[in-house]
């Protein structure tokens, strides 16, 4: 891997004279690609410099649990950093070949800030910071989703990344499409009766669509997990593998989902504003009801919903035997609560 | 309760995983052979699984059977133990015999349909639902309050933590 490395760097770095790869380690957690961190040691005629990487890499399409575009991340990153001031890593490129480092792959910055965000709430040493970091981390949200999508996304390439059918030529139409990718998805995730409370999610999505709004594009996995932040400002929105053009409050849907979730408080800040949903609708106009917060929570979750229990079934089936995807079935459980509650189950509370 | 992945699935994900995700990395021996160990206590889990609930209640019976047995042999000896034994009998050896549960896998495969019926259920109530039949919205009403208290008696049962191990 060390002199595949070496090797491409040569490409990103053509006036390296010689160029090393230090610190290599894998980097824990996700479970959707596999990163490593380094450090690339570029001499040149004007000296040494560092620079502080990442390399993403998809897993084996056997165990990989979302289908997503190296290429199609890059072109994201760089496009975010040239039309927007939304703090991303600069990507250096990507590998479509997946001879070089076993299968496709990107190499990008490394970006400072800490990454432990559970130190912002409850009894963690930067909850001072909760609210300075939240409305920057509003801030940012809002600027992508109010981005002409053209300027994010020139090619196309976000209306229906997944290659599932998605129409995004209008609000009524994404919601219609997919929606219906959710439901034709059904069989491809029914490994047990229980999950019929799946698709009477898919279902009851389908019967109680909101009121319109533009469509933007959306990180995707906007959560209190996916951000570095130092000094009361947010210094990288990373992880955009499930970006895509959707609705705004999408995100703000997911961002509810994992907060509850992870036991964070995203929503509660800023404080000051009357928490991030005040604060997002101030900044924005867009005026989002917590009833429509709650429909792409739902909405949300049926989006990670399907890959996510998808794998479980090709694990369950054996076409892998990936343990994570075993132990997806009890991550997967974890949301069930919150859903039957947002669903109207009786007798339910989160 | 889930019928799939059943416990079975879940120990054999768990033996694979960590005869391929953990053993190779494992450099102290003394670690190494906790870890077969681990494996060697999991795959006895698994034998166990499918017989226990039977034997239990099998052996139980026999075991009934086996006082009623001796009782009937000391029936003439009048010794204090052997009073002791008939006392015994009276007592535990009256207990009625246990019924012999089903094998899990056959309760599974029923509650698997039952459950797959409801499914198709739901499809077909989601189908009058949007044609404006309300009985339907009550069909589906049922159908949830009977399902809703099941899935997070499931849940309780069975998650530990928040389930997000290994996420960042």
């Amino acid at each position: 891997m060390r002199d595949a490395l070496v090797d491409w760097l040569g490409d990103a770095f053509p006036e390296a004279d010689a160029i090393d790869v230090v610190g290599f380690e894998p980097i824990p957690g996700g479970y959707s690609r596999e990163t490593y961190r380094f450090d690339a040691v570029v001499r040149c005629a004007g000296g040494e410099q560092v620079h502080p990487l990442i390399l993403r890499k998809d897993p084996p399409a056997a165990v990989s649990i979302l289908q997503t575009s190296r290429h199609v991340e890059h072109d994201l990153l760089e496009s975010l950093r040239a039309a927007t001031s939304i703090p991303v890593s600069r990507s250096l490129g990507h590998e479509s070949d997946p001879a070089r480092f076993g299968e496709c792959a990107m190499v990008i910055e490394r970006m400072g800030g800490n990454a432990q965000t559970s130190d912002l709430f409850h009894d963690g040493p930067d909850v001072d910071q909760a609210d300075d970091v939240m409305r920057h981390l509003c801030e940012i949200l809002v600027e992508l989703h109010t981005t002409d999508i053209g300027a994010i996304d020139p090619r196309g390439a976000l209306a229906d990344p997944r290659g599932v059918g998605i129409d995004v030529t209008t609000w009524v139409r994404y919601i219609d499409s997919t929606v219906e990718y959710y439901i034709d998805s059904f069989p491809t995730i029914d490994y047990d009766p229980t999950l019929m409370v799946v698709l009477d999610l898919f279902l009851t999505l389908r019967r109680t669509p909101p009121r319109p709004l533009p469509l933007a594009v959306v990180h995707g996995d906007f959560n209190p997990a996916n951000f570095l932040y130092a000094d009361g400002r947010v210094t990288a929105l990373f992880d955009w593998e499930n970006a895509r053009i959707g609705d705004p409050r999408e995100d703000l849907g997911w961002m509810t989902t994992m907060d509850i979730l992870s036991n964070s408080n995203v929503m509660d800040h800023p404080r000051d504003e009357g928490g991030f949903l005040a604060y997002y609708n101030r900044l924005t106009g867009f005026e989002v009801t917590q009833a429509e917060i709650d429909y792409f929570t739902l909405f949300g979750t049926a989006n990670i919903a399907v890959p996510v229990n998808a794998a479980i079934k090709r694990r369950i089936d054996g076409e892998s035997t990936e343990f994570t995807h075993l132990y997806l079935t009890q991550s997967s459980m974890g949301t069930m609560p919150n859903l039957l509650r947002l669903l109207g189950y009786p007798g339910v509370t989160a | 309760m889930n019928t799939t992945p059943n416990i079975d699935q879940l120990l054999e994900g768990v033996l694979i995983s960590l005869g391929t995700d953990v053993l190779p990395y494992v450099s102290n021996p003394k670690a190494a052979a906790t870890v077969q160990m681990m494996q060697s206590i999991l795959q006895g889990v698994r034998q166990v699984l499918p017989v226990v609930d039977q034997r239990l209640a099998e052996e139980h019976n026999a075991m009934l059977h086996v006082i009623a047995e001796i009782t009937a042999l000391l029936g003439g000896c009048d010794e204090v133990a052997a009073e002791r034994i008939r006392e015994r009998a009276a007592m535990i050896g009256a207990e009625p015999e246990l019924p012999i549960p089903l094998p899990r896998e056959v309760v599974a495969d029923a509650h698997r349909a039952v459950g797959n019926a409801l499914t198709a259920t739901m499809i077909d109530l989601d189908e009058l639902q949007r044609a404006g039949v309300a009985a339907a919205d009550d069909g589906l009403a049922v159908l949830r309050a009977h399902v809703g208290p099941r899935v997070v008696r499931d849940t309780h049962t069975i998650l530990v933590g928040n389930a997000l191990l290994g996420r960042g």
